[in-house]
Formats: structure tokens, sequence, C-alpha cells
């Protein structure tokens, strides 16, 4: 799987881009996570690596900006391992280690469409990418 | 001692901290941390870990607001008796005489309040970096200057001490909210309806809960503060030894500080704070003392604490002790919570191992207590002279409507009343909305003269029992001017105004 971040621009924003992509490439799009507001609205979501490119190249034919890497950086040199970021993620991707140091599962991260740790770092260590 | 009374000394105590560190010179020392401590009494039992073990290492690694470090400057020339000063735009207190200044953990910069602080400060200047000086005076005869700008680095000051007045709590309690609201505070980020839990402190490697008795840590004790070495000066504020809410206060030389073990940090929208490295050798000068540094973490206690109630005595949920609060899940009100720590557990371990390599090393050695820590403080609450006001005296009664009457009509009451909120509510006076005039004059100029179509369904509302200030700060939140106080089934009980509290607050 690949997970992909769309995003939509307040001129496209209200339109079934999504829909007419899953139709045309009978492609099941897994969506994750969701946000919209006036500047415009960003989906996450995964879809199987063999068609990535042809789902990719779709989104971008209907004026889609798609972003495919990671959402989420931590900086390990601020990080001091508190924890405070961890029961704050709704999808359980910061887990403490064996060493009780953390760890971010970047696959996991929902990134822009939650965002819930960044506030919370007291180390300022968390940065979203998007 | 004469020779009968130290014979008496030894048969009580075992072993000394002279004979402990005899053995440190010697290299000839058993020194645990206190984690492994524990599974040595609980494999081989009390007795041969007394027997064994010389030292236990405890540590911890938290925020600690009541930090901060003093320096001195050294005069300038002319000289200059400083009044006010600020460093990278933070302003610092200026406690003493001419030139020294305290730079507290809590202080926040001018131009970037909640994100830099003194805390940022003390680590900066610590890391060897230069930060900016300025400072202002009001020039006498023998202190002419009043202005004053300059670089510093930590090897311009003369000294740079760590002097906190309140560290190293022996434990903490375990944080929620209530609220259908997210709320900042200094327990971190808590979500609506308890949503998540933190917790503070290291429970089990914490040092003071492994010495609950302060029989080994007292004034003079040597620690480990910051990567270097410090010492225990006192007992910190708000020392509660009574409720095991013991405190420190502590000392120590920053100069020789490494920021792996201090290092400023930001609480959204509540503060800038210091988060600081302790480490308190225990000698296991008894079997009593090998006894209590065996706790473990199920049998550390403490409350699920609601902050959410924004009072001095927030209500207490539940007990939960540091063994569930570390396995990351606890039960708030039958329902499962994840709960994070706030404290570094894994820098708190580092910090426990490196003590003992320190004392392994020769390079640490322990020290006896000049004097004990007070074993019988207790924690007032503050001497308040004037009452609170709460809700209940200032509510007065609301206009109101109900859903279906004609905006005219609502004008007409607005006028009549001169007030600019109409409360609206069902016939048996449960609250539906709100309407104010603003609403009115509005939905009138946009031809939009149906009342249902204005009222404002999502009500800030407050009740008889909260305090004023708790409500003032809901309306600046929210920016709105009027509040109404419903009772527990949601009936309008009246209305209270920014105007109302406004007119209390100025007087
Ligand atoms: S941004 Fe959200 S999903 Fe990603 S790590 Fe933070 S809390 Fe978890
Ligand atoms: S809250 Fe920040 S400092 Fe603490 S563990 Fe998470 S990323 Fe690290």
């Amino acid at each position: 799987m690949v997970r992909i971040l769309l995003k939509f621009s307040e001129k496209i924003v209200d339109q079934p881009i999504t829909s007419q992509v899953i139709l045309e490439q009978k492609t099941p799009v897994n969506i994750l996570s969701a946000r919209i507001d006036q500047q415009g609205g960003e989906i996450l979501a995964e879809i199987a690596l063999a068609q990535a490119e042809k789902v990719i190249d779709a989104f971008r034919k209907k004026g889609v900006d798609v972003v495919v890497r990671k959402m989420v950086e931590v900086d390990k040199e601020r990080c001091f391992d508190c924890g405070a970021c961890i029961a704050l993620c709704p999808v359980v991707a910061i887990t403490f280690k064996d060493d009780l140091s953390i760890f971010f599962n970047e696959a996991k991260c929902i990134g822009n469409t939650c965002g819930l740790c960044v506030d919370a770092c007291p180390a300022r260590a968390i940065k979203l990418i998007g | 001692m004469s020779k009968l009374t130290e014979k008496a000394f030894q048969q009580k105590n075992k072993r000394s901290i002279t004979e402990i560190n005899e053995k440190i010179k010697k290299r000839d020392v058993q020194v645990l941390t206190v984690e492994e401590m524990k599974k040595l009494v609980e494999s081989s039992g009390i007795e041969v870990a007394f027997k064994e073990v010389d030292v236990v290492t405890t540590g911890t690694f938290g925020a600690m607001c009541s930090s901060g470090a003093i320096i001195n400057l050294g005069h300038a020339d002319p000289p200059i008796k400083i009044q006010k000063a600020w460093i990278n735009d933070v302003e610092v207190c200026h406690p003493g005489a001419a030139v020294d200044l305290y730079i507290g953990a809590t202080n926040m910069s001018e131009l970037r309040p909640f994100e830099y602080g003194g805390g940022h400060i003390i680590e900066e200047l610590i890391q060897g970096k230069e930060v900016e000086l300025r400072a202002t005076a009001y020039g006498t005869d023998c202190y002419p200057r009043t202005r004053l700008e300059t670089t510093i680095t930590k090897n311009d000051l003369n000294q740079f001490h760590l002097l906190n007045f309140r560290n190293c709590y022996q434990r903490y309690v375990c944080a929620t909210n209530s609220r259908s609201e997210t709320i900042y505070t200094y327990m971190g980020k808590l979500l609506p309806r308890f949503g998540n839990a933190t917790f503070s402190g290291s429970g089990a490697l914490n040092p003071l809960m492994n010495d609950p008795d302060y029989e080994t840590i007292g004034v003079g004790t040597r620690i480990f503060l910051g990567g270097s070495q410090g010492y225990v000066i006192g007992e910190g504020t708000q020392h509660n030894p009574e409720n095991r809410f013991g405190t420190l206060m502590v000392q120590g030389d920053c100069k020789k500080m490494s920021p792996d073990f201090i290092r400023g940090a930001a609480y959204t929208k509540y503060g800038t704070t210091l988060y600081l490295g302790i480490g308190i050798p225990i000698p296991i000068l008894n079997a009593g003392v090998a006894k209590k540094v065996a706790i473990r973490d199920e049998e550390i206690f403490t409350d699920i604490v609601d902050y959410g109630i924004p009072r001095r005595d927030r209500p207490k949920i539940e007990r939960v002790n540091y063994k569930e609060l570390k396995s990351g899940r606890i039960t708030i009100h039958d329902k499962t919570v994840r709960v994070s720590p706030l404290s570094s557990l894994k820098k708190a371990r580092v910090i426990a191992e490196k003590l003992k390599t320190l004392i392994e090393d020769t390079a640490f050695y322990l020290t006896a207590p000049v004097e004990r820590l007070p074993t019988d403080t207790t924690f007032k609450p503050m001497k308040q002279t004037k009452e609170i006001t709460f809700v209940n005296s200032l509510v007065h009664t609301a206009a109101t409507c109900t859903e279906n009457e004609e905006i005219s009509a609502v004008a007409q009451r607005i006028i009549e009343r001169s007030v600019n909120h109409i409360v609206v509510v069902d016939d048996q006076g449960k609250l539906m909305g709100i309407v104010t005039s603003w609403d009115i004059t509005r939905a009138v100029a946009n031809g939009k003269p149906k009342l249902k179509d204005i009222i404002i369904r999502k009500v800030v509302t407050t009740t008889p029992d909260k305090p004023i200030d708790e409500v003032a700060r809901k309306m600046a939140q929210h920016h709105i001017s009027a509040l109404p106080v419903i009772d527990h089934d949601r009936k309008v009980l009246g209305i209270i105004t920014s105007e109302d509290v406004s007119k209390l607050f100025g007087r």
C-alpha cells in the first residue's frame, strides 16, 4: 500500500474528483482521513502499490496536488522522550520503544489532517510537513 | 564521637556514609540503580540486598517550573544599579544589589510569549551561546548609568548558578478534563470529555519516593543536577510530607551542566518552563532503608484529578497507581483512557545509570545531610482577605422569548428592557438558544425576518456556583459579552453580562 496526501485547492474542492478517479481507474482508494476549510481540502488515502502510478497520475491530471512522503518529522536532538505526545495520537502512531525512547511510526501518521500531537510537545520537536 | 557511641552507631546503622566513601575511594563500592535494586530485592530478599549494596541511584527528568538561575554580570563602567532587565526580550528579575539577575524559568519572551522563555535562556547559556542583555536604571550618585546593552555568554558571568526553590516532587497527580473543549494546562494538553490523561513524576524511580521519610536526603546532600553536581539546600516550597508530596530546594553550578539534562520547554497556552534532570544517591545505611528503596510502581498511588474545574480543590475522580499510569491506559468512569507521562522515564533511567557510573569512577562522593528535611510541615492554602464572588451573586433576570415569536416583538422587548441579549427558552423555561440585538439588526437589514433563522443554538453557558474569574475568562475566550446561567436541567436561571463583571472588577 502507498499513502498519498491529496491536496485540493479552493477552486476544485467542491468537485467529486476522488469518486471520478475511483470509477475511471476501477481501483479502490481507501480514505483514511479528510479535512476541509476555506482554503481548500486535504484527503489522506491509501492505494495499492501496483496501481499507485496510474492513480496518482489521474489525480494530478484533475488538478490535485499529490504528496507521497512522510508527513511528520521529529527532531531527535530536541525530543527528550517525555511521551507527552503519545496518548493524543488517534491512530497510535507514537509508542515507547523497549528502552523507553519514543518511536513515531511515520507510515501510520495521518499528518496535517490530525496534528494533535504538535502543540502538546514541550520541546517543540514535532513538525508536520505537508 | 567516642569509641563507645561510634560502636553503637555502627550497630544501629550497620553502614555509614564515611564507610561508603572509603569504599568509593578504593573502587570497591557496590552501586545499583534503583531499578536493579528492586529486582535484586525481589529475587533475593531485603537482607541480601542490604548486605550486598552500598548505594542505590535514583533519577527524575521533568518540568520543574520553580527553577531559575542567578547570574552576576560584574560591574559596568560607568556603573549601573539595574532596575529592570531583559535577556533576549525575556524580562528577568533583579532581586539583589546592582548587577545580580535571576532568570526565572517561567518568565516569557515579550516577542514570542508561550514559546520562548527563561528556561530556554538558561539552556542556551549552558550550550555556550551568546544572549543579548538590555537593562534600565534610575541612576544614583554612585551608579549614574541608566541604560545598558550588551551581549553575554556564560564565560562572561561571575556566577551562573541554578537556584531552584521547588523541584523533584515525590509524586504528582494524574490530570484529565471533563469539559467539552480541549484545555491547555501545566499538566499538558487535555482533550475534551476525558479524552486523555497525563501524569508527572517517575514513580518508583523518583528520589524522594525511595526515601519517603527523608532519612538520607537532607540539607547538604550532594546530588546529580542537570549533568553536573549540585546540592540540596532545604525543603522546597509547598513541601508537604504528610501527603507524600515532598519537594526539594536545590542549587548547582550551571557552567558545568549539560543541555542533555537541562532543557527549556514550552507548554502551549500555559507558558514556558525548564525540564531538569536530578539524580540522588541513597546510601543503604540499614535494612530499613533497603526496604524502602524496594518500593514498586504498583505501591505508589495518586489521584486522577479533573483539571476541567479550575478551582483550588479540583475534584478527585479515582485512585490510580504508577504501574497503571506507566502502562499507558487507565480507567476513568469505566472507560479506558490513554495516559501520557510528561516526565521522561528514559532520561530518569539514564540519570540513575550515569550517577552509578560517576560513583564507581570515584567522581562522585556521598555527603551526610547536615540537617534533615522537615517531616511535619503542612501546605496551607492562601489567606484571602476578600471573599470571592460567584455567579449567583451577580446573576439577574434574563429577558426571554420563545422560538415562535415575531422578530418585531423581540426587538420591542430589547428596547423596553434595554438589554442586548434575549435568551430563547421553551415552554418549560429550558435553554434553546440566544439572540443579540446585533443579530436582530442584521436579520432585519438582510431581510431575514424569522426569529427561528437567527437563533444561536450553540450557547456558552455558566452555572450559579462558578467564580466570576472563570466567567470572565470564558467570555474573553469566546469573544462574547453575556452568558445564560442555567441549572442542571438546562433551565434558565438568569443571565450574567460582561458589564456585571467589569463593574465588579472595576470597583
Ligand atoms: S499528527 Fe496525529 S496521527 Fe500524526 S503522530 Fe501526531 S497525533 Fe499521531
Ligand atoms: S512530546 Fe515532544 S519531546 Fe516529548 S516525546 Fe513527544 S516528541 Fe519527544
